[in-house]
Formats: C-alpha cells, sequence, structure tokens
C-alpha cells in the first residue's frame, strides 16, 4: 500500500515538481529584457559535442537559458557563460549598483574581493554604456565591460580576456 | 590402491583447502557487502512486496546484472567484475560509469589492483562541477498556486569559494522530477503524474535557472538550507549522481518523489544516515526539510524573497497617487521624464521608478519578447541608474518547517439541531484557511483526502464527508496587481434535504472571482459558483446549481476567522444556502481548536443550526 492514491484533482499540480523536457517551456525563459539571453548568442559561441547525457539535461548546459546543450565552450569562457545566463539580473544590478549577479560578473572577470566594490561603482557608472540599448547582447556587454575596465587605472588589470 | 587413492584424495585436498577456504570467505564477504546498507542505497533498493529486493530504478541500463533489478548480491557480483575488467574500453569501463560503486568496493575489498581506465568524460563533468558543499533548497508556497504547498526541494552543489564570493549563481542544482515529453494537458498530466505514468529522472542544471524559475516565473521565494556535508561526503554523492545520468525512476507525485531521492542521495553522502525510514506512505517536501533539520545536517537558512514579494515590497510605503505613477509608468502612459513623477522628491522618485520597472518585468513574465517592453524596461532602468533606489529592506517570514505537519486528526463534539454527535476526522494532507498559519501563507488552502465519521446519539454512525480534493486561492487584488481567486472541491458530503433531512451527495464544485486586502491582517472574497450534484432526493440523476461564495478572512490574535455566505441555485428550483463561522484557536504548532457554527437554509426544510467545537491535531 505504499501508492496509497490519495487525490486526482491536482491539475494545477506545479510544474515546478517535474523536469522539464529539454527545449521546452523553459527553454528561453519567456520573455527577457536582453535578447542576447535568448538562446542564440550561446549557441553561436558554445560548440555544442554531442555528448553522452542525451536528451534529459545533466550539467555543463552553458547557461543557455534553461535549453540544454551540453555544450563545452570553446571561446568566452566563464564570464560568457555566466553572463548570458543572467543578462537581466546583471542589468538590474549593474543599474542600482549592488547585487549578486554584479559580485557574479565581477567573480568570473577575475576581480579581486578588495576591487568589487570599486568594480560595483565604475560598472554603475558606466551602466549605459555597456547596457548601451535594449537590445544589446552578451557578446556587446562584455565587450563594452572590458573596454570600461580598461580606462579605469585601477581596473585595467582585469581588462583583457578571460 | 584404495589407500593410494586416499593419499590422492588426501594429497588433493590439500592442494585445493586453501584455495576453497578463501574463496568461500570471499563469498561470504561478498554475501555481506550485497546486504550492506551502503550498497543498497547505492542501487537504490527496498524491500519487494513479497520478500526479496526491488529497485526503484526502472531501468536496465541502470544495472550490470541481468537479474540486477531484484538481486542486489548479483549486481555486486557483476559490478566487481566489470571494474576488473582489463578491456580498454575509455568512458564505457565500469568504473568510469559507476565511479561511487567502484570507491566503495576499492574500499570494502581492498581492491588495490584495479586497472585506471581513462574517465575523461566523468573528470571533465566533475570538474565542471568542482563539488564542495551542499545546499538543500526550498521553494516556498505560492498563493495562486496552492498546490506549491506541497512544495518542492532540490539540491544545490557550491563549489568552495561560492559562499565566500557570494556566487550560487554559478552553482549548480540538482533536480529530481518527472521527465515530460510532448504535451500533456493539464488534467493528464496531473493523472499521471499521480499515478507513475512519468519516468522520473535526475537532472543538473545552472541553479541561476532555477532562480528564475522559481523567483520570476513562479513567484515562489526560496529557502536555502546550507548542509553540513564534507567535501568528501558531497563528492561522493556527486560521483554517485553521475551513475544515475540517463537513468528513470518510478515517479509518484507523493511518495517516490522528488523529496524521497534527495534523501536517498544524502544517504549516499553519508553512510549510516537514516532520512528514508519515515516516508513510508507520503513524502511532503516540508517534512522532508523536517527530517533534514532533525538530522543535524542543516547549518542555518537564507531567504531569497520571489520577484513578486520584492515588488509588493517596494511599492507598499507608495501613496495612491504614487502607485498610479507607477502603474501608468509601467504601461507606457507617462515616461520617466513625465512633470508628475519628476515633482517628486528624489527619494520618492527613485521608488516610484523602481517599482514601475518591476512591475513591467513582472507582468512581462511568461510572455513572449516584446520589443516595446523592452524599451520601456530599458528606459526605466536607465532612470533608476540616474537615481537608485534604497536597498529593500525584506523580513524574513516564518520559517516553513515551522508550519504544521501534514496530516491531521479530527476530533470535535457537536450538536445538530438538538442532536449530539461526537465527530472523527482525518485528513492526509493538507492545510485549510482556518489552519495554523505559521509556514502558510494566508489565503491559501488544499486538502487531500479528508474523511469525517459522525456518531450521533444511540450509536448512530454516519458518514459525513468523504472529499478528494479542496483547493482554494484567495490572492488579493490591489491597484497593480490583480490575480483571481479560485476554488474546486470534490467529494461526498452531507447537505440540507427535505425536513431537516442531511443527505449525502456526491458533488463537484468550484468558483472563480476576486479578493481584496483589508490592512495587513485580513481580506474580503467573493466568488461565483458552479455545482454538479448527483442527490437521490432530486429527480434527474445529476443536478447542476450556479451560486455564489463570499466572505472574510480575518487573521487575529487567537488564529483565524472566517466568516462566509454561499448559495446554490440549482436549475431544479431548489435554493441552498448557508452562513458560516469558523474561528481557530492556534494552541501550538501541532494543536488547535476550532469553533464552527453554522445556519443552513434549503427550500423544502426549516433551517437548521450546527455548533461544533473540534481538537485538531497535526501529526507527521
Amino acid at each position: 500500500m505504499k501508492r496509497i492514491l490519495l487525490g486526482t484533482l491536482l491539475a494545477a499540480v506545479s510544474v515546478s515538481a517535474f523536469a522539464e523536457a529539454p527545449g521546452g517551456p523553459n527553454c528561453g525563459w519567456g520573455n527577457m529584457l536582453f535578447k542576447g539571453q535568448r538562446g542564440g548568442v550561446a549557441h553561436f559561441l558554445a560548440s555544442t559535442t554531442n555528448g553522452t547525457s542525451g536528451n534529459a539535461t545533466f550539467g555543463m548546459t552553458s547557461g543557455t537559458n534553461g535549453c540544454s546543450t551540453n555544450g563545452t565552450l570553446t571561446y568566452g569562457g566563464r564570464p560568457m557563460v555566466a553572463l548570458n545566463g543572467m543578462m537581466d539580473e546583471l542589468s538590474e544590478d549593474m543599474a542600482r549598483g549592488d547585487g549578486e549577479a554584479l559580485t557574479t560578473y565581477a567573480v568570473v572577470l577575475g576581480v579581486a574581493p578588495e576591487d568589487r566594490d570599486h568594480f560595483a561603482t565604475v560598472t554603475q557608472q558606466h551602466f549605459s554604456e555597456i547596457f548601451s540599448s535594449s537590445d544589446t547582447t552578451a557578446v556587446d556587454v562584455y565587450a563594452a565591460t572590458l573596454n570600461v575596465l580598461k580606462q579605469d587605472p585601477q581596473l585595467a588589470k582585469y581588462s583583457n580576456p578571460v | 590402491m584404495s589407500r593410494r587413492l586416499t593419499a590422492g584424495l588426501v594429497l588433493c585436498l590439500c592442494l585445493t583447502l586453501p584455495a576453497q577456504a578463501a574463496t568461500s570467505n570471499f563469498a561470504a564477504q561478498l554475501q555481506t557487502l550485497a546486504h550492506d546498507p551502503y550498497w543498497i542505497s547505492l542501487g537504490h533498493y527496498e524491500t519487494g512486496k513479497f520478500g526479496g529486493w526491488r529497485s526503484y530504478v526502472d531501468d536496465q541500463a541502470f544495472f550490470l546484472a541481468e537479474t540486477g533489478p531484484t538481486d542486489p548480491a548479483a549486481e555486486l557480483q557483476a559490478t566487481l567484475m566489470a571494474v576488473r575488467s582489463p578491456e580498454n574500453l575509455g568512458d564505457q569501463h565500469a568504473q568510469c560509469k559507476y565511479p561511487a560503486r567502484t570507491r566503495w568496493l576499492r574500499e570494502q575489498l581492498q581492491l588495490n589492483e584495479l586497472p585506471s581506465p581513462d574517465c575523461s568524460e566523468f573528470a571533465v563533468w566533475y570538474n565542471d562541477i568542482n563539488p564542495h558543499s551542499v545546499v538543500l533548497i526550498y521553494p516556498a508556497a505560492y498563493l495562486g498556486s496552492p498546490s506549491s504547498m506541497f512544495g518542492h526541494t532540490l539540491l544545490r552543489i557550491d563549489q568552495a569559494d561560492a559562499g565566500s564570493n557570494n556566487t550560487a549563481m554559478l552553482s549548480y542544482a540538482l533536480n529530481f522530477g518527472a521527465f515530460i515529453e510532448g504535451d500533456d494537458n493539464s488534467m493528464l498530466y496531473a493523472w499521471r503524474g499521480l499515478m507513475g505514468g512519468y519516468p522520473g529522472v535526475f537532472a543538473l542544471m545552472p541553479y541561476r535557472d532555477k532562480m528564475k524559475e522559481y523567483s520570476r516565473l513562479e513567484n515562489r521565494d526560496l529557502w536555502e538550507y546550507p548542509l553540513n556535508l564534507t567535501p568528501e561526503e558531497t563528492g561522493r554523492m556527486v560521483e554517485h549522481v553521475w551513475e544515475l545520468r540517463q537513468v528513470k525512476f518510478d515517479y509518484y507525485f507523493f511518495d517516490e518523489n522528488c523529496s524521497y531521492r534527495l534523501l536517498e542521495l544524502l544517504e549516499v553522502a553519508r553512510p549510516g544516515i537514516e532520512l528514508t525510514d519515515p516516508f513510508q506512505i507520503t513524502a511532503i517536501p516540508t517534512d522532508t526539510v523536517r527530517t533534514v533539520k532533525q538530522a543535524s545536517l542543516t547549518e542555518g537558512v537564507e531567504f531569497r524573497p520571489s520577484r513578486e514579494r520584492e515588488l509588493l515590497a517596494r511599492a507598499e510605503p507608495l501613496t495612491t497617487e504614487e502607485q498610479l505613477l507607477v502603474l501608468h509608468l509601467s504601461t507606457g502612459e507617462i515616461q520617466p521624464d513625465d512633470p508628475g513623477v519628476q515633482a517628486l522628491p528624489d527619494e520618492r522618485q527613485a521608488q516610484v521608478q523602481d517599482a514601475a520597472f518591476r512591475l513591467v518585468r513582472y507582468n512581462s513574465e511568461n510572455q513572449d519578447r516584446d520589443d516595446q517592453v523592452a524599451d520601456r524596461s530599458y528606459e526605466l532602468l536607465r532612470a533608476i541608474n540616474q537615481n537608485p533606489p534604497e536597498p529593500l529592506d525584506i523580513p524574513r517570514p516564518q520559517l516553513p518547517e515551522e508550519g504544521h505537519p501534514s496530516r491531521t486528526w479530527q476530533l470535535g463534539g457537536g450538536s445538530r439541531d438538538d442532536s449530539a454527535y461526537a465527530e472523527y476526522g482525518l485528513r492526509m494532507a493538507y492545510h485549510d484557511l482556518n489552519d495554523n498559519l505559521a509556514g502558510f501563507p494566508l489565503g491559501a488552502q488544499i486538502e487531500i483526502a479528508q474523511l469525517k465519521l459522525r456518531q450521533y446519539e444511540g450509536n448512530d454512525w454516519k458518514l459525513q464527508q468523504l472529499d478528494i480534493a479542496t483547493i482554494r486561492s484567495l490572492t488579493a487584488r490591489n491597484e497593480l496587481i490583480k490575480p483571481w481567486s479560485w476554488q474546486v472541491n470534490g467529494g461526498l458530503q452531507r447537505v440540507l434535504g427535505k425536513n431537516q433531512n442531511d443527505v449525502l451527495v456526491s458533488q463537484v464544485n468550484g468558483g472563480g472571482g476576486g479578493s481584496w486586502a483589508i490592512g495587513d491582517e485580513a481580506l474580503v472574497f467573493a466568488l461565483a459558483t458552479a455545482r454538479v450534484e448527483h442527490n437521490h432526493e432530486f429527480a434527474p440523476f445529476v443536478a447542476s446549481a450556479g451560486g455564489f461564495n463570499s466572505g472574510v478572512l480575518w487573521r487575529n490574535a487567537l488564529g483565524n476567522l472566517t466568516l462566509e455566505g454561499s448559495g446554490d441555485y440549482f436549475i431544479n428550483g431548489e435554493v441552498r444556502r448557508s452562513l458560516s463561522l469558523n474561528q481557530q484557536w492556534e494552541i501550538s504548532r501541532d494543536l488547535g481548536l476550532r469553533l464552527t457554527a453554522e445556519r443552513a437554509f434549503a427550500q423544502q426544510s426549516s433551517p437548521v443550526n450546527e455548533v461544533m467545537l473540534e481538537l485538531k491535531w497535526y501529526y507527521y
């Protein structure tokens, strides 16, 4: 009697209890502010290897909006992977000058703990250069960030692509 | 001749005895190992219904022995053979496919001379995860979706510097869920989920994706409980997770679900802890959190508010005029440079802009990207950048595991007009509008399988109620967000019939409408309802009715009070109405006392009054 049937009327069963089919509803994350998040960039940057994990998501998804790609990145490295999966969060944090996504971005860019506050201040000041329009992509943001860092004496050392 | 033969035999025995003894010792050791709790955990075995063993894994590919699913000893033998194989199979070598089994066998049997295949695929995967510590994640219930009260649990696997750097966004989430292919409609989906029609699989994905899913798309707060697993224990668990990739389990919503599987993984991480035993019938995620906590596995807790909670917190201190500005900014009717916005003091302006941005994003979740909305969001973001608001300070609500347990026994005494009765009830899960509120959202109800029996004077027993399910979601509407309130219920219940009869009917009913908050502690609701009913006093086999259900829900010092009125106007002319009052007195987390009073009206009967005092014991 382990599988007592407790009820049948759970039409609204929370989706969360279930994994998604890859490429399914979570692939693309609904409406993103920044287009860059919607798949294309990551697929462009990540050469997808034909992994053994087949159809169920099993790590190394390279942050492509919940789409399972099993990709191994060949260009852009860790900052691109992270950035691509958190464009919206990063834009908000950077505009406000504080937040988890901004810290994460600093970490993947290799910014040392003692420089992170300054990183937050500088990127906030240059927000509209880094996120220059609502069509900005992750590639643009990454390039613009490095450009901004280059012009700051304290942060210039982080301005080479990781 | 015979002597020589004997001598020969003796000689022969002497030669073979030590080897045989070793073999049988080894065999005995293998037998013991095969039933070691750790091997049982690695194979996800349970004791079968007719004795013996059965694995929860429903996938022959997971097993090396033909009889592996039911025979831990055979599987152990086969594994031992395979990990010793000298063949150069690379990633296909058993050691690469079963790193956790290999490690354990190596330790138990001192297998010091195993071949060392090149497991590059596993190594790349493992290094990418770079496991160091584990966090148990519990997405809290969302009012708009009461079934989310059952909750979900997943694990987050952190790298060594995730805590110090605050980079949980770079961690992986490990999720067990049903694997759904293609499009099922939701009823079929629910049914198959309950009945085990979907296979369950583990999935590993960036934690930030899970954060988005819960905090943005589903508006659920996230509770994060860091576990005190050591890096070694964490590594052991992740090795076992590798063995489970692509492996299909049976999945049942109520027991063999996410929570159960994660508890099994924790048992693999830390040999010797016993977490899965209490969950023989249902595994409800909050109970799971409680179990893990009681096993002293947790160290503190973090709270991550949902986007909706953040939006409401940002808008809460604003005046009605300011909220209108927020609304108009969000729809694009006015721009951030609007004189009305510019006239505000800087600090208020910052809050209005931030609230408007959050509202735009909130309204556009679950929708396709729209260029206009994106432009509007971007303009607001630039305005925020020029004048950033104070950071939000959101108080942490009560911990979900401090809420009452999921099953309830009920014992009541009351009278129906002049006849006294005792009432005995059992509810399998979980929470109604009046139940002890700690850890639950106000206005959400979900009940599964509720039975009530009455014993009237003269030992006259009656089935009073048998509900399959009841769901009510009363979410307040305000200036900025306008959710619907709704409810559904189905089962057997007694209703007022002819001449004060209480007639047992089978019925399904539902309704939709709105709720509005009055202050922080109360809301009023009004719903239009529909009902179909099989009632032996009615001529048609199934009668239908339309009606209303409205009332007040008030959180007071004793507990929750509801005062509600409802009416059902049947097509066949019958009209039933009722007025009821329920007040809970919260005695302790696990105990509550409820006063219920109801007056029921029907056309062919005089009104009937019921009053009952009922003790509710939430347990398990």
